[in-house]
């Protein structure tokens, strides 16, 4: 992996690289990317994960991935005096499954299974975020307070 | 539908939701008119990407997750049948189904029929590494149908199935979008040829008498 730096100095204005995560289609404009990894700004880190890049690492909630931004590394490069994260490693680290079409640019991530722990050790319902068909946001946590019954079906 | 619109009717007034999330890949064109055929006044959702499948690990339709006040699973993995019957040789739903979410609405917490944590945990269908990643393909798959990409999204959607061979919800899917001969053929075969039930056995229910 520590060669990805080096691979993907071409590709620093690779344009119209999409991220899906969370039910959402992230567009990004700039990226370095290499066939394996993609790296990011930090604030599109932000933007596709929610991990926060902070003096002490990568930090979605109270887990912090440690990065060093001193020096140059799988996790973290400088380029031109900007910073660069990979989303990707930073996938592997924490056990997120992803996967991409190069062909269409298009990076597709799984569940952080540490962001799936209360759901599957404590059976905490996950919440979400979807549009009903009167074009509302409807949150499960919108109906804290009350009984809910989630019920899937489908045409097919 | 119709059938849950008249329990809605009936225990909307008592602190209850229900969330009806279709997953149609297809969208509205596909879902909404059978949305509307029911007039539903309750939660409509059309959840192309079924988030609601990826998110609490179902892999058929229908299935039910009950959610307490704070937000706690208290049932899940269910078919949300209003009775029992035997399809293809397999038996589905139950009974006690509808009269055991009366009592939970009725009851809360004191009610005989919901699962404490741990039997909630232990009904969560697990999934392995390949399954996990099989939800980013199908993603991926209908990121591609939505751009109008119908061959990259067969790629993906294959890929999907044979990631997790497991869910219906995968396979129903994709041959969704094959002419309704085939659709049949490919649906019949696989049900034929299931070595575990079609759904999870449901336990902790009343014995129907409605």
């Amino acid at each position: 992996m520590g060669l990805a730096a080096v691979l993907f100095t071409s590709g620093a204005d690779a344009a119209g690289t999409t991220v899906l995560y969370n039910d959402q289609i992230i567009a990004i404009d700039e990226v370095l990317s290499s066939p394996t990894d993609l790296w990011v700004s930090p604030e599109d880190l932000t933007r596709i994960n929610g991990f926060v890049l902070k003096p002490e690492g990568a930090c979605l909630e109270e887990l912090c991935i440690p990065i060093s931004q001193s020096e140059d590394s799988d996790l973290f490069v400088r380029r031109d005096g900007k910073g660069w994260i990979n989303v990707t490693e930073l996938a592997r680290m924490v056990q997120q499954p992803f996967l991409s079409d190069t062909d269409a640019a298009v990076w597709s991530f799984g569940a952080i299974p540490l962001v799936r722990r209360p759901f599957l050790e404590s059976a905490i319902a996950p919440d979400f975020a979807l549009t009903d068909r009167k074009g509302k946001v409807v949150r499960l946590s919108d109906f804290r307070g009350k009984k809910v019954l989630i019920m899937t079906w489908a045409s097919w | 539908m119709p059938v849950w619109q008249s329990i809605y009717e009936e225990l909307k007034d008592q602190n209850f939701e229900l969330i009806s999330a279709a997953q149609d890949t297809g969208g509205e064109a596909k879902a909404g008119p059978i949305f509307d055929r029911a007039e539903v006044s309750y939660t409509a959702i059309v959840d192309v990407n079924h988030t609601i499948s990826s998110l609490f690990n179902l892999v058929n339709v229908p299935s039910g997750v009950w959610i307490n006040e704070e937000g706690r699973i208290v049932r899940i993995d269910e078919g949300t049948y209003t009775k029992s019957a035997v399809v293809l040789g397999n038996t589905i739903g139950h009974d006690g189904y509808v009269p055991a979410l009366r009592d939970w609405i009725a009851k809360g917490d004191r009610s005989a029929f919901i699962m404490s944590p741990d039997e909630v945990v232990s009904n969560i269908r697990p999934r392995v590494a390949d399954e996990e990643l099989a939800e980013a393909t199908f993603k991926l798959a209908n990121y591609f149908f939505a751009m109008g990409d119908m061959e990259s999204a067969n790629a993906y959607w294959d890929k999907t199935q044979v990631l997790n061979p497991d869910s219906w919800n995968f396979h129903r899917q994709d041959w969704s979008f094959l002419a309704p001969a085939e659709t049949t053929k490919n649906f019949l075969g696989k049900v034929n040829a299931l070595t575990k039930p079609y759904y999870a056995p449901m336990d902790k229910l009343p014995e129907g008498s409605e």
